[in-house]
């Protein structure tokens, strides 16, 4: 679930919602279910794989358990994002101030991606520690100009490297001073990078680089996976084991990419890494991302997200987007 | 924290229109805690008369209580005021402060002018000693910068030179070799190999560098490029220009290259952008203790002259030696080195290792436990006489593989009358001779931890009673009897004939001492210390057959025994009533049934011990309450009983613990609890109490908890359909609704495609059952039959046992709490009863299944003994390292998390925030005046040796004598302040310390309020290991070494300094105490993640970071407070 900006005063909804706790009218602090903007990022591909551009927000319908929502804002790649009017039409968002029609504090935050790379510098990691360092370098240099990239390590500790930046040598610079060694808690790490990303305003994506196996998380996977479905948050996994070798953990990494809008890779030589890289990269520049503001759901659990290309009455073409969020709720 | 409120500032206005009459009002501002405002009102005072020394001395010594940053400035204006006046007494006490106060800052030369003035004005003769000196050891170089190498040697970034080689021997015997797989030799870890390779190439790297002592590339064509990345181990691809990219080559190199942090990126870039790179590539001069030859001492002979460094890091027994030396003062090293030949003292390293720290020779002398009176018997002992300080030594270390010298060792760490007793010299030999043993090796020096810490514990933790004898729980039969038919097995078979005879309390000393020398589980003295604490605080002794059964239960039920510490006034009866309930719920055979019985009884005991801990239940209730929960579960046979014993449990809470502020009515017992768990029966602060009422509530939502108004109503309303009233649907879908809520764990497989024995099967199944829980049907079932209607609120006994289990767990969450806001299962995944036939139930709180993607996370198992320590641990990993990751130390951070969330500042006044305040700051006052008052320097070391080590008493001794206070103070801990303070305040009251007068007067005028044991209440730590207890203490411990078998716990919890600083910090900062239930676990979050610690009990990396996060919360708080006043000044100007 995406709170990125609060329009409480435009959406009458959004503060409402079940009341779950104390008494009514009383002065205790009651939960409420909280939705506000949700940004939704997908990309389509035809029956070759090859992905589908140039789409225009007419040809996208948006449901929510079946309900049509209406787009507040379309982007492609990482052209920066216009405002969809109640015809269709679009307009320029202005960077840089709060636009008055959409209630956006930052609409340049929407452009381009923040890249969150979690790197994992445990022992399990250490044959192959200095070519991921490579790999991931040289997919930091690749981005887009106008993505944000923040570096992340873990062993059995996050350790943040290098913080949100469009200054791609801040990040390899962080990245050059990893420290290898210690226990693997990936999923802990990639829940407190999904805290981390979840602040941070416009389209977030995460990359988690790691052998796979975990020995000292204390989250399960699925739980993980639920909170980066609740943000929004797409995990694309690179994997430097074989799939067949940790079979556990290579579907925990599938299911986690797969339900969150990602992709897994299992790339154990460098050139794998790199070919994987290259993939998120194409990924991230063939996505659109929209945002809407959800309409009236009685629905206070799993809101179930399609994504409808009107221009293909057929069902040729493939969405390959999140399943769906829970709303929050918030005292 | 509270800027100057614009209440604040109309009384400042107010004030000032009155001043003279209105110094009452302003020390009860004072007193309330509106320090801004008592601040606000003596500034104006004394803006108001310029003249007026007595207005300004009152507003200085203000700040000087409260630690301003101002304090300086005004006394200086003060002194010129005073010599104005003519007044020279009031004057030179104001120069002694100003001296002191400025040399706390590091401000020698203002310090040294102060103090002439002082003395001009007749004050004491008085001089600051010369410019520090260090001694000068011969150096040895480390190739490349201290940077990289630190980091290869896994040592804080901002090791000094000084500390390099201490440091680096400790890793190297830590972590720098194993045993090897294919013969006894040791082997060189992964570690250790990095650092020879790391070292390898840095010489080359050296040699690259040369004269210049920098590596320098003009650009990206120069000749020397390729030579450089080979040693670094890279390649460009892509040619000169924006397109190179360095890329690995040489793995091994390349790893060396980014993990002693090489700056590769500003290379990347220079070759890029075609600019020079220079990189300074000086040696590290490292001082080397007695000089390198000392180290290299035996390999002269050899063909290439010795390598300092590889030989230092190659011989793990000199890396061992040279620790074992670094831990001892100049002199008592330099008496040891001239006695005993090296060869010698590298056999016997792992003992000076271990039991060195307390080595003292002065003035040649040996000091022994126990002094001239047991100096003859330390001779026949050890085979050399005090009176040779380094042969003494020399004897001890070489005598019986180390049994001698950690008995040393464990009596030099005490003082007072238990070291009078153990020290004097029949007993001391009869219990040398228990521990030692006839068998010697092997020694207690040589595992990796010391292994005969049952002894450091008892002669650390025994009492004497009035009579001056041991303290022994019971009666001496009770331990006669234990050892002779102990239920479980024979302790000792020597013993067990020898207790017999046993006819004092020696006799049980003597066999606790033989005791400690076994590497195994020393159920005896486990037993004798948890008894023993027990009895401390009790007004009565138990009784000698609550003892007896305690003692023979403790195998089962040892790990409960802290609950009963919670109230001093526990009687006997309600301690056996608890055993005997124990026992029952350990004979239900329905494991379910008997999960939930445990499960809702531990709960309630829970959160009796919060209740009782934070005084919300009164002392005099606290015994008939636990009675009535006890006695409650003594014959549980269905759900129906359970519920309503629990809810009987709730209601015995409730009615024992007075409502205070909560507002919450009878028929919300929920919101009763939480507003109870919130301080509500004592704090007025509404503003704290809402931000724990809110972290609470957010917790039981997260983990979808169905609150207990419900579940009561729930089933006062089956009662009532039993009687024929219609159902009510509203009712019922409210427990729906939340029960659709509830997920099954998210594991690979289901509770039913789990068996009965595997992990987490009755956990699932508690889940399971709850999910599908249907109370309409169950209604529609029963069909009017009200005996099955009344049985039907035993269904909702599940539901409750989590609602009740979360109240615990939302009470200790520790700060962040990723775990309890990320499963929402976690609380209802409690399991009480563990493996099948491992028996959990009883047994102290673990954590299972981390680090296991198929078993749905981790989660706590047994009883809840130990869950706030369970919970922080499980939490420890979420912290975030502001340096380097992975550094966390799993025993130490649990304890400071725990020791933030367990004690509560509800009851505390801010006078006793503000006394402990003046503590540490008179403590810093004292310290800084022994840099020029040699008297009251010998006074304060003394009182230091009491809790520091010699090395370092020694350390501060000599920088004291340097005068530089400011370095001496960084070296002393808050707790050590603290108790230099309390011992000095008193006797020097009359020496014109403003600090010390309010310290005084304090104590005077609130005697029941502040008081040492008071402060102890509110400012200690719990600690349920070493004091089998969770009430907060001040016990005044000297910091104990890592031991084996308690892992790092007992280390971790003999730390007392966070929370007195903590409020020393809310103190300055006039947080008020209610807030400080918020503040302290963010801000012990924060002290956490900024330590960089090189290994176990690097305490100065603890001090190091609670300053560090001090003065970031010191700075950004003044910066918002300045902000506030400025804008409410501009809002409400002052006319």
């Amino acid at each position: 679930m995406n709170m990125i900006i609060s329009r409480r005063e435009l959406f009458g909804f959004a503060a409402g919602g079940a009341l779950l706790h104390g008494q009514e009218g009383g002065q205790r602090p009651v939960f409420r279910i909280k939705v506000d903007m949700v940004v939704l990022a997908f990309t389509v591909t035809d029956n070759k794989n090859h992905y589908v551009n140039n789409l225009r927000p007419t040809d996208i319908r948006i449901y929510e358990d079946g309900i049509l929502q209406k787009l507040n804002t379309f982007a492609e790649g990482a052209k920066p994002p216009v405002l969809v009017a109640e015809d269709g039409k679009t307009q320029p968002l202005v960077a840089g101030q709060k636009d008055p029609a959409t209630g956006l504090e930052r609409p340049d935050a929407f452009v381009g991606t923040n890249v969150f790379v979690l790197f994992d510098t445990s022992n399990f990691m250490y044959r192959g520690f200095v070519y991921a360092e490579d790999a991931i370098a040289d997919f930091v240099r690749g981005l887009d100009r106008a993505d944000s990239v923040a570096l992340y390590t873990f062993s059995r500790n996050l350790s943040r490297a290098s913080g949100l930046t469009r200054d791609k040598s801040d990040a390899i610079s962080g990245l050059r001073k990893s420290v290898a060694g210690d226990d693997t808690a990936l999923y802990n790490a990639l829940l407190l990078t999904l805290r981390d990303a979840a602040k941070v305003p416009g389209r977030k994506v995460i990359i988690v680089f790691s052998n796979g196996p975990d020995n000292a998380s204390m989250v399960a996977p699925d739980d993980v996976r639920a909170v980066a479905e609740d943000e929004g948050i797409s995990i694309y996994t690179i994997s430097t084991n074989e799939v067949n070798k940790d079979q556990i953990s290579s579907g925990v990494l599938r299911r986690l990419a797969q339900r969150t809008g990602g992709k897994a890779y299992w790339a154990r030589t460098w050139q794998k890494q790199v070919e994987a890289f290259e993939d998120i990269r194409e990924d991230l520049g063939n996505s659109y991302t929209i945002t809407y503001y959800p309409a009236p759901n009685p629905n206070e659990g799993f809101r179930k997200i399609a994504v409808e290309i009107v221009s293909d009455p057929g069902k040729k073409l493939r969405v390959h987007t999140r399943p769906g969020y829970r709303p929050s709720r918030t005292l | 924290m509270r800027a100057l409120s614009t209440p604040a500032l109309y009384a400042v206005a107010f004030l000032n229109l009155a001043f003279g009459q209105n110094l009452d009002q302003i020390k009860r501002l004072e007193a309330t805690g509106d320090i801004n405002g008592a601040r606000a009102a003596l500034l104006r005072a004394s803006e108001g008369s310029p003249n007026d020394a007595a207005a300004l001395s009152r507003y200085a010594e203000f700040l000087d209580r409260y630690g301003d940053p101002a304090t300086r400035q005004v006394y200086t204006r003060l002194l010129t005021l005073q010599r104005q006046k003519g007044d020279s007494a009031a004057a030179a006490v104001t120069a002694r402060r100003l001296t002191a106060l400025e040399l706390e800052n590091g401000d020698r030369e203002s310090a040294v002018r102060s103090l002439e003035v002082y003395t001009t004005l007749g004050g004491k003769k008085a001089q600051i000693g010369g410019t520090p000196a260090r001694e000068n050891w011969p150096t040895a170089p480390i190739p490349g910068p201290l940077r990289s190498f630190a980091r290869m040697a896994a040592m804080p970034a901002d090791t000094t030179s000084e500390e390099i080689l201490p440091a680096l021997a400790r890793n190297i015997v830590t972590s720098g070799y194993q045993a090897s797989h294919s013969n006894e030799e040791l082997e060189q870890t992964e570690f250790l190999k990095l650092i020879h390779r790391y070292l390898s190439q840095a010489r080359e790297l050296d040699k690259m560098a040369g004269e210049k002592k920098a590596i320098e590339v003009q650009s990206c064509e120069a000749p020397n490029v390729a030579e450089l990345l080979r040693i670094l181990g890279f390649r460009m691809r892509g040619g000169c220009g924006s397109d190179v990219v360095l890329e690995t080559v040489n793995a091994t190199r390349a790893f060396l290259t980014t993990d002693s942090g090489f700056p590769l990126n500003d290379l990347e870039q220079a070759l890029r952008t075609n600019r020079p790179f220079r990189y300074d590539y000086r040696p590290t001069m490292v001082p080397v203790l007695f000089g390198p030859e000392y180290w290299v001492a035996g390999r002269e002979k050899e063909k290439e002259p010795p390598d300092f460094l590889e030989t230092f890091i190659g011989d793990p027994a000199i890396c061992r030696l040279y620790l074992g030396f670094s831990k001892l003062d100049s002199e008592t090293a330099d008496a040891l080195r001239k006695t005993a030949p090296f060869t010698r003292l590298r056999v016997y390293s792992h003992v000076l290792d271990f039991f060195g720290g307390m080595f003292e020779v002065r003035g040649g002398r040996a000091v022994v436990p126990g002094g001239q009176r047991s100096a003859a018997m330390w001779t026949e002992l050890a085979g050399a006489s005090p009176e040779q300080g380094g042969a003494f030594f020399d004897k001890l270390l070489a005598k019986d593989d180390g049994w001698l010298a950690s008995l040393y060792d464990a009596l030099a760490r005490i003082r007072g009358p238990v070291r009078d007793y153990l020290v004097e010299p029949a007993r001391m030999k009869r219990f040398y001779t228990a521990v030692r043993g006839r068998i010697t090796s092997p020694g207690p020096a040589r595992p990796v931890f010391r292994s005969n810490t049952d002894m450091m514990l008892l002669t650390t933790r025994l009492r004497l009673d009035s009579t001056g004898k041991p303290h022994i729980p019971g009666s001496l039969d009770v331990w006669k009897n234990l050892f002779i038919n102990n239920p479980q097995a024979k302790y000792d078979g020597k013993l067990t004939r020898l207790a017999t005879s046993w006819k004092e309390p020696d006799d049980v000393l003597e066999a606790l001492f033989a005791l400690s020398r076994k590497n195994a589980e020393n159920e005896p003295l486990k037993i004798f210390m948890a008894l023993s604490d027990l009895d401390r605080n009790r007004p009565k002794p138990l009784e000698a057959p609550t003892v007896d059964r305690l003692a023979r239960s403790f195998r089962a039920y040892g790990s409960q025994y802290s609950v009963f510490s919670e109230s001093r006034g526990l009687s006997d009866k309600s301690i056996g009533q608890f055993l005997d309930t124990a026992e029952a719920i350990n004979k239900i055979r329905d494991a379910e049934l008997r999960s939930n019985v445990a499960g809702v009884f531990d709960s309630l005991i829970g959160l009796w011990q919060i209740f009782v801990r934070q005084q919300t239940v009164p002392e005099s209730q606290a015994d008939g309450a636990f009675a009535a929960l006890t006695s409650a579960f003594s014959q549980i046979r269905n759900n129906r009983e359970l519920f309503d014993a629990g809810r009987g449990g709730v209601k015995t809470l409730l009615a024992a613990a007075p409502r205070g502020r909560s507002t919450a009515t009878a028929e919300e017992p929920q919101e009763q609890v939480i507003d109870l768990l919130s301080g509500a029966s004592s704090s007025d602060d509404a503003e704290a109490r809402d931000l724990v009422t809110q972290e609470i509530m957010r917790i039981l939502e997260a983990q979808r908890i169905v609150s207990l108004d419900t579940l009561f109503q729930l089933a006062d309303h089956l009662e009532s359909i039993s009687k024929g009233e219609k159902l009510n649907n509203a009712l019922v879908a409210k427990l729906t609704g939340r029960i659709s809520e509830i997920q099954l764990p998210r594991a690979a497989l289901s509770a039913v495609e789990k068996n009965s024995i595997a992990f987490g099967y009755w956990t699932e199944k508690h889940i399971e059952d709850q999910r599908r829980l249907n109370l309409r049907s169950v209604v529609e079932k029963a069909a009017g039959d009200a005996e099955r209607l009344r049985d039907a609120r035993g269904l909702l006994a599940p539901l409750m046992r989590d609602t009740l289990l979360a109240y615990n767990y939302a009470y200790y969450a520790p700060p962040g709490s990723q775990i309890l806001y990320t499963n929402p299962v976690f609380v209802r995944s409690h399991d009480f009863i563990g493996n099948q036939g491992a028996n959990h139930t009883w047994r102290q709180t673990e954590v299972l299944g981390s680090g296991w993607p198929s078993s749905a996370g981790g989660r706590l198992v047994g009883s809840l003994a130990t869950l706030p320590y369970a919970l922080a641990e499980a939490e420890q990993n979420f912290l975030i390292p502001a340096q380097t990751q992975a550094l966390i130390w799993s025993d130490l951070v649990p304890q400071m998390i725990l020791s933030a969330k367990i004690p509560r500042w509800w009851n505390v006044t801010p006078s006793q925030v503000h006394w402990v305040g003046l503590h540490l700051r008179y403590g810093r006052e004292l310290l800084a005046e022994g840099a020029f008052d040699p008297e009251l320097r010998a006074e304060i070391l003394d009182q230091l040796s009491i809790l520091a080590a010699p090395v370092r008493t020694r350390e501060v001794g000599r920088l004291l004598e340097q005068g530089s206070a400011k370095e001496a103070i960084d070296r002393v801990t808050p707790s050590e302040l603290f108790l230099l303070a309390r011992e000095l305040a008193g006797k020097r009251r009359d020496d014109g310390s403003c600090l010390a007068a309010e310290i005084v007067q304090l104590a005077q005028s609130s005697p029941r309020e502040i008081n040492y044991d008071s402060i102890s209440r509110a400012f200690g730590s719990p600690k349920p290991t070493l004091a089998n207890s969770y009430e907060p203490e001040l016990m005044n411990l000297r910091t104990f070494p890592t031991l084996m078998g308690y892992s790092s716990r007992i280390m971790a919890e003999s730390w007392e300094s966070n929370t007195l600083y903590w409020a020393a910090l809310a103190d300055e900062l006039a947080v008020r105490p209610g807030e400080l239930n918020v503040r302290i676990p963010e801000w012990t979050q924060k002290l956490v993640e900024h330590i960089f610690a090189s290994h176990l009990e690097d305490w100065p990396a603890v001090l190091k970071s609670l300053r560090l996060v001090g003065d970031d919360i010191r700075a950004k708080t003044r910066a918002a407070s300045a902000t506030e006043q400025k804008a409410a000044l501009q809002e409400f100007p002052l006319r």
